[in-house]
């Protein structure tokens, strides 16, 4: 599998793919990425999160208006929560789970159905990373979770939420999933590193 | 200025520093060397230093700096008051900085796809901690791999190179003793995919076939360039792959 | 309103506040290195990383007027710049007091502690060198002051002195080295609701409540700040002053190592 950078010619036709752009009936790529040729995706190294209708993010409560919240949610673009649809008492500080519903037209993220977390660590991962860290059929989420015993929400937009277990070492296994994201048997040194974990205790 | 007066910058056909007229100085480029910066890079070329950083896309402020329709880019392109092997320098952006900053934020404008991201901005900083001439290009090839590891799409990876004329020839990469004395100085970016000039500045006197040549020269030795950017860009995703096969 | 960093770091607060810290000790630094004569061009220069802060120091001489009180003696100017580069909190502009506040203190335990001779740095009647000394905060992870310390006065042990022929500046050729008297190190400390601990991260440093630092060498206490609206008992001061002396060993031998190498 290639790496390509922003400029490279990565199909002779156009295809619409998300990070790429079309020109003159050639795809290109527009992110340092690695692309599949056979899933005819290209697979971003480094990068940005683009909100989708469902997906589900964890923010910060940054803004109390008179019918909504702000969310900050680590991106270019801010979240909203409107008061009226809001089912817990939200201040500002307080740590919440919440789903895309739209952008609107200032590309603000309207979140839905949120839910406040109490207690708990917030950790910043990079958004392209999330798929690994999560794995394909949740094979790694649920590897960390049994490894450590915390309970963990991984938002889409790269935001993380750790509470209970053992937060330090799950906090090193995520870090590390990042660092390592586009390697393969990763799932493995993941175990091996919670399975010593264990033992050392 | 008398010619008599200059230094000889060409001795037994030679350069000062040894080079050939084609040759570049070194280039070493490191990708993702600034922890909090949302984009980084590190290069040295020859003897210049160069830290280039970029944070955003972010909520663009003061408020009234934003555009509805794209991003705004901001650049800083600013040199340490230890950089030069002359005196101190004075802090702070002097007129010379203002205007790289300008034409540098104009290289990234033309390649950052700035519509996806309206109401933002995008900052891209340039801090030269030693300079040895051809720092704008320096700068603007160091920007375009902190860019591309911000993950912030573009439209290509620009590079950028100083071209000149000595005497009779046209030289790549001037160094700055060659700056200061030679007959002319052309600063040129390129979008090595369409072969499009993003910047250009010169200086001097050049006859029409010159600046064809100049153009020639400056393309023929961005393939290095560009490769040493691309280089980079893979390392650190090499280095990892490598210690686990 | 609390910041995006405090909020994040409300995790880290309360384990501080019940005397824990994730990964190392109270009084334990992160790893420290320092590369000396990291800028040729300048006459002397450092780079040190503090765990993820990264610091720059360049050092350069320039012939100058004396100040009209001290005729026969040279001067030190001390400048420090928080680059925007080093984080999403830092702004272009002219220097903010947070900057101003780590020149002047990095520069109080230089001068203090007489790291240089200001006296040898008379040239002539109406002539002595200025040093300047430059420090570039390349990436922002807690604790600038002892970062800023020790690449500064590393630099300075490693800083060439220029000659002064016929009215002009020589820089170049066999040139001797500044002389350094002396060397000066500085701990700070963060205090976190009851809990006081050494080296902190920039985590750590925003849900701080004060801020001490404090300069010495082998022998005297050169320098202190407190910073921020929190505060200190006195035998909270008089214990870190303690713990500075003892600390400060590790450092002074790292300068040491350097020069040694």
């Amino acid at each position: 599998m290639e790496i390509v950078v922003p400029g490279d010619m990565i199909l002779d036709k156009p295809i619409h793919m998300e990070n790429t752009f079309i020109e003159d009936n050639k795809t290109y790529a527009a992110v340092l990425g690695i692309f599949d040729s056979e899933k005819k995706v290209l697979i971003p190294l480094e990068g940005l999160w683009y909100p989708k209708h469902g997906e589900l993010v964890v923010g910060i409560i940054i803004e109390e208006r008179l019918n909504s919240y702000v969310v900050d949610l680590n991106a270019p673009y801010k979240g909203i929560l409107v008061a009226k649809y809001v089912r817990d008492k939200l201040s500002v500080g307080d740590i919440i789970e919440a789903t895309v519903k739209e952008l609107d037209e200032t590309k603000t993220v309207v979140l839905m159905r949120e839910r406040k977390l109490y207690g708990g660590k917030i950790i910043d991962v990079k958004p392209s990373k999330v798929p690994r860290i999560i794995g394909r059929n949740n094979t790694m989420i649920k590897q960390l979770t049994e490894g450590t015993k915390s309970t963990i929400i991984v938002g889409m937009n790269g935001r993380i939420w750790i509470k209970g277990g053992d937060v330090a070492l799950t906090t090193e296994a995520i870090l590390r999933i990042q660092e390592e994201a586009h390697t393969s048997g990763l799932t493995d040194r993941i175990r091996e590193m919670l399975e010593k974990s264990k033992k050392a205790e | 200025m008398n010619s008599q007066e200059k230094p000889k910058l060409i001795v037994d056909g030679k350069r000062l520093d040894g080079r050939g007229f084609d040759e570049l100085r070194p280039i070493k480029i490191e990708a993702g060397v600034l922890k909090n910066a949302d984009g980084s890079a590190y290069l040295e070329w020859g003897k210049n230093k160069i830290f280039a950083a970029v944070y955003g896309p972010r909520e663009a402020l003061p408020k009234h700096t934003a555009d509805p329709e794209k991003a705004v880019i901001k650049c800083r392109y600013s040199m340490a008051p230890f950089s030069s092997l002359e005196e101190h320098g004075r802090s702070g952006p002097n007129r010379r900085a203002i205007e790289i900053s300008k034409v540098t934020k104009e290289v990234f404008e033309n390649v950052i796809m700035s519509e996806n991201f309206p109401g933002t901005e995008i900052n891209i900083f340039i801090e030269v901690v030693q300079s040895d001439g051809g720092t704008r290009a320096a700068g603007i090839t160091a920007a375009a791999v902190a860019l591309a590891t911000s993950g912030i799409p573009m439209k290509d990876l620009p590079y950028a190179v100083s071209a000149g004329k000595i005497g009779d020839h046209i030289v790549i990469d001037l160094n700055k003793i060659e700056d200061n004395y030679s007959d002319a100085d052309v600063p040129i970016a390129v979008s090595p995919r369409t072969g499009e000039i993003l910047l250009l500045q010169m200086d001097g006197s050049l006859t029409k076939d010159e600046f064809k040549e100049v153009i020639a020269k400056v393309k023929k030795a961005g393939q290095i360039i560009s490769k040493a950017q691309r280089d980079a860009l893979k390392a650190p995703y090499e280095r990892i792959s490598n210690k686990y096969k | 309103m609390q910041s995006i960093n405090s909020i994040k770091s409300t995790y880290i607060k309360e384990l501080l506040n019940n005397g824990v810290r994730s990964g190392r000790g109270l009084f334990d630094y992160r790893n420290i290195s320092v590369v000396r004569g990291i800028i040729p061009n300048a006459e002397g220069s450092a780079q040190v990383d503090l765990g993820s802060t990264k610091v720059l120091v360049g050092v350069k001489l320039d012939i100058d007027e004396p100040m009209p009180d001290k005729p026969n003696e040279g001067n030190i100017i001390t400048s420090a710049e928080l680059l925007p580069l080093a984080s999403a909190d830092f702004d272009t502009g002219p220097p903010s007091p947070e900057a101003i506040e780590l020149a002047r203190v990095v520069d109080r335990g230089i001068r203090a502690a007489n790291v240089i001779d200001t006296a040898s740095l008379f040239v002539e009647e109406g002539k002595v060198w200025s040093v300047f000394i430059d420090i570039y905060i390349m990436n922002y992870d807690g604790n600038l002051f002892d970062a800023s310390t020790l690449a500064s006065v590393a630099a300075l042990t490693n800083t060439r002195m220029p000659k002064y022929e016929d009215g002009n500046v020589v820089r170049e050729g066999k040139l001797e080295k500044l002389k350094v008297n002396n060397i000066v190190t500085s701990c700070t400390y963060a205090k976190v609701g009851k809990t006081i601990m050494l080296d902190p991260d920039g985590d750590e440093e925003s849900v701080m409540d004060a801020r001490l630092t404090i300069a010495n060498d082998e022998t005297y206490i050169r320098a202190m700040q407190k910073g921020l609206s929190g505060s200190f008992k006195e035998h909270e001061i008089n214990d870190l002053i303690e713990t500075s002396f003892e600390k400060s060993k590790d450092l002074r031998s790292i300068i040491n190592k350097l020069n040694s190498d």
